[in-house]
């Protein structure tokens, strides 16, 4: 094939994506769809295996193969053109019952030629707590709805005992139906266009055209994995969940043109829902590895040949059904992101020509906040508080981390505005921030995470409920890299104010910090809880991990990393070595005697053996 | 002529693993050399401000250059935990 039409058709391929992710969007109406992005559409060839891999969650690009191939299998003889299947069992393929995947075949003059998938975290999928986060589960029976597969469209045409079932186990059914509609769209602009491109070339050429794609991937993957040196890298995350502690243990060894990943030592499945599945690890580590190894290399299934993976049965990396697993996204799976960013991170920093990749861990712990209740225009309104989705970046050889700068894998993620969350929710907030002294010091520091505080306002049942599915309270889950501390762990807490009015305390009503609450401060991490009248919710982010010897970073970039609120003149002084002068910039000497002090004392230090 | 293996370490042309900044080495190549740096571990708690004061539990391991004090890696862990150890085959 000629090098110009297959390059036309590869990008064909990519703006299918990327009309089917605009459809989508236009269709749904959920926050976290829009404003979280938290979606993904991809492209599998005629054997469900990867052919382009789409934006959104990158963890979802392989999981939805596996998905294309249980629904190949499962209705074997029985696939129409037309037709759409709905899966979202964990223990099939999905990532947590929320995440529901739609796949649709392509046909082209009656023959399967591909299929299109794409997923959302739906609404409700009608577990114990509304959104699908069921913190109380303790098995996936209690965790919604959920199916190996179903055919939801047949040749065109809505199945409507299906969709009326499915509708009928969910609160919220309108805003379920319109998800579900949002992906039936996406997959009809997806096969509609992918079909047009096969009627322009012909299957014979776009069948070329996709082998070769696939089989350029793997050449230059294990080109650039050739590249790099040989070894061993290890990791490890520690999260916290009530009084329990899991750990996340990985150990990556690449060899020539290939690449390991080894879980063994990782803790045995919880009774809570954090775990996750096969599927969902092995899409876990290819959702930094995408963009960090493979940022100029089409995402498919020629990146995924070189790879294999260790997840011992039964651990939280591997859960045995019935293991709940709705909190799988905000546990497991992440800290497999986080581990998996560390390894492949330093791997790159043993090259001189791919250093500049590496980088500290952004946005270790996901923070989630889901908020349910009546809203003030009497609608039933459940959701993600976005800010989820606003993240830290890590630091890297040449930079700082982006401050509250989003998440390596969901690249496209966002936040909503205050405004928009405030409409949506009966809730005011009186603050939302970056967080000073965040971000985790280095060379190059991590970038700063955010806080927030929010009470109910103009509730129709005098407040909203909350999940929180915290992790990295008690542990900073955002490495840092080449010698930078990791970022600051998260925190939330619930203010009592309601207790210290009725106790004739004065409460005010626009305190900007937690400092100016009256109320008592209870840390809160797992659970469903009240947010009530005037009581608060608080909620501070981790930070990005750094890169460096922080006494490495430049004096001038501290001072204004004070000014600007980032660093404390405390930090400055004691982490960073840095002393401001009156007016508040660097004070050289006074630095390079305070530089020389905290060496003194590194050095005075027992070997480590 | 050194080859980097990590962001803060290199082997040297006598296969020795070595400080990026000093040169000063720290056992020989495709080993762990943790073990020659020197280590302070401290609760992450309050070790870099007000939002580290909930870090219960956890510790920050800091490997230190015996020649010039450099950080050269940083982990966090539970007490006893075995250093994370990284290997680069030269």
């Amino acid at each position: 094939m000629d090098p110009i039409t297959f390059s036309i058709i590869r990008h064909r391929l990519y703006r299918v994506i990327d009309e089917a992710v605009i459809t989508l969007k236009h269709v749904s109406g959920s926050a976290i769809t829009n404003e979280g992005h938290d979606l993904m559409v991809s492209l599998y060839r005629a054997d469900g295996s990867l052919l382009m891999g789409g934006v959104g969650f990158l963890h979802h690009l392989t999981s939805a193969a596996e998905a294309c191939k249980s629904i190949i299998r499962r209705f074997e003889g029985r696939v129409n053109e037309g037709d759409v299947f709905l899966t979202n069992c964990p223990y099939t393929a999905a990532l947590h019952t929320s995440d529901v995947y739609l796949v649709a075949p392509i046909h082209y003059d009656g023959k399967l030629v591909a299929w299109s998938a794409c997923f959302v975290h739906v609404y409700d999928i009608g577990a114990m707590v509304p959104g699908g986060f069921s913190p109380d589960s303790r098995d996936i029976f209690t965790e919604g709805f959920s199916s190996p597969g179903l055919k939801l469209v047949d040749q065109g045409e809505m199945n409507h005992d299906i969709m009326d079932t499915i509708l009928n186990m969910v609160r919220a059914p309108e805003m379920v139906a319109l998800d579900l509609s949002s992906m039936i769209a996406a997959n009809n602009v997806a096969r509609e266009r992918t079909a047009a491109l096969v009627h322009k070339y012909g299957p014979e050429a776009v069948d070329q055209a996709c082998q070769m794609l696939v089989d350029q991937s793997e050449e230059s993957f294990r080109e650039r994995l050739q590249e790099l040196p040989d070894g061993r890298w290890e990791s490890r995350q520690y999260f916290d969940i009530e009084e329990e502690t899991y750990c996340v243990l990985l150990a990556m060894t690449k060899k020539d043109d290939t690449l390991h990943f080894d879980f063994t030592g990782s803790s045995e499945q919880s009774k809570y829902g954090i775990n996750c599945a096969y599927w969902a690890t092995w899409g876990g580590f290819f959702a930094p590895l995408f963009p960090l190894l493979c940022y100029d290399i089409t995402w498919n299934d020629g990146v995924l040949r070189p790879i294999s993976m260790t997840a011992p049965e039964g651990t939280i990396v591997n859960c045995t059904r019935p293991a709940p697993i709705s909190l799988a996204t905000v546990g497991a799976i992440q800290s497999v992101n986080n581990a998996a960013c560390t390894c492949i991170s330093k791997m790159l920093s043993a090259s001189e020509k791919y250093a500049k990749e590496a980088t500290a861990i952004w946005h270790g712990s996901h923070f989630a906040i889901f908020m349910f209740g009546q809203n003030q225009k009497g609608q039933e309104a459940i959701g993600i508080m976005t800010e989820t989705f606003g993240g830290a970046g890590g630091g890297r050889s040449f930079a700082d981390g982006v401050d509250v700068g989003g998440e390596i894998p969901n690249p496209i993620g966002r936040m909503a505005n205050v405004e928009t969350t405030e409409n949506h929710f009966p809730v005011r907030y009186l603050f939302r921030r970056a967080t000073g002294d965040s971000g985790g010091p280095g060379e190059y520091r991590g970038g700063t995470g955010l806080e927030y505080a929010i009470q109910q306002h103009d509730a129709p049942d005098g407040g909203i409920h909350y999940v929180i599915s915290g992790k990295g309270t008690k542990f900073s889950m955002s490495e840092g890299l080449g010698g930078g501390y990791p970022g600051a762990p998260c925190n939330y807490r619930w203010i009592h104010n309601n207790e210290a009015a009725a106790a004739g305390k004065n409460v005010n009503p626009f305190a900007i910090s937690t400092d100016q609450m009256t109320g008592e401060q209870q840390s809160v991490s797992w659970g469903v809880y009240p947010l009530m009248d005037q009581d608060v919710l608080y909620v501070r982010s981790d930070g990005g991990g750094g890169y460096g010897d922080p006494l490495a970073r430049a004096p001038d970039k501290l001072a204004r990393d004070v000014r600007q609120g980032n660093v404390s003149e405390g930090v400055a002084r004691n982490v960073y070595g840095v002393v401001l002068d009156a007016a508040g910039e660097a004070d050289v000497a006074a630095s390079e005697a305070a530089r020389a002090a905290i060496r003194a004392t590194r050095l005075n230090q027992e070997a480590a053996e | 002529m050194s080859t980097r293996i990590s962001a803060s370490l290199v082997v040297n042309e006598k296969s020795e693993i070595a400080c990026m900044s000093c040169g000063h080495t720290l056992g020989p190549s495709g080993k762990p050399w943790k073990d020659a740096a020197r280590l302070s571990e401290t609760p992450l708690e309050g070790a870099a401000g007000k939002p580290y004061s909930n870090a219960a539990n956890a510790l920050l391991r800091r490997f230190y250059c015996p020649g010039c004090a450099t950080i050269l890696d940083s982990e966090t862990a539970l007490a006893g935990d075995p250093f994370l150890n990284d290997v680069v085959h030269i």
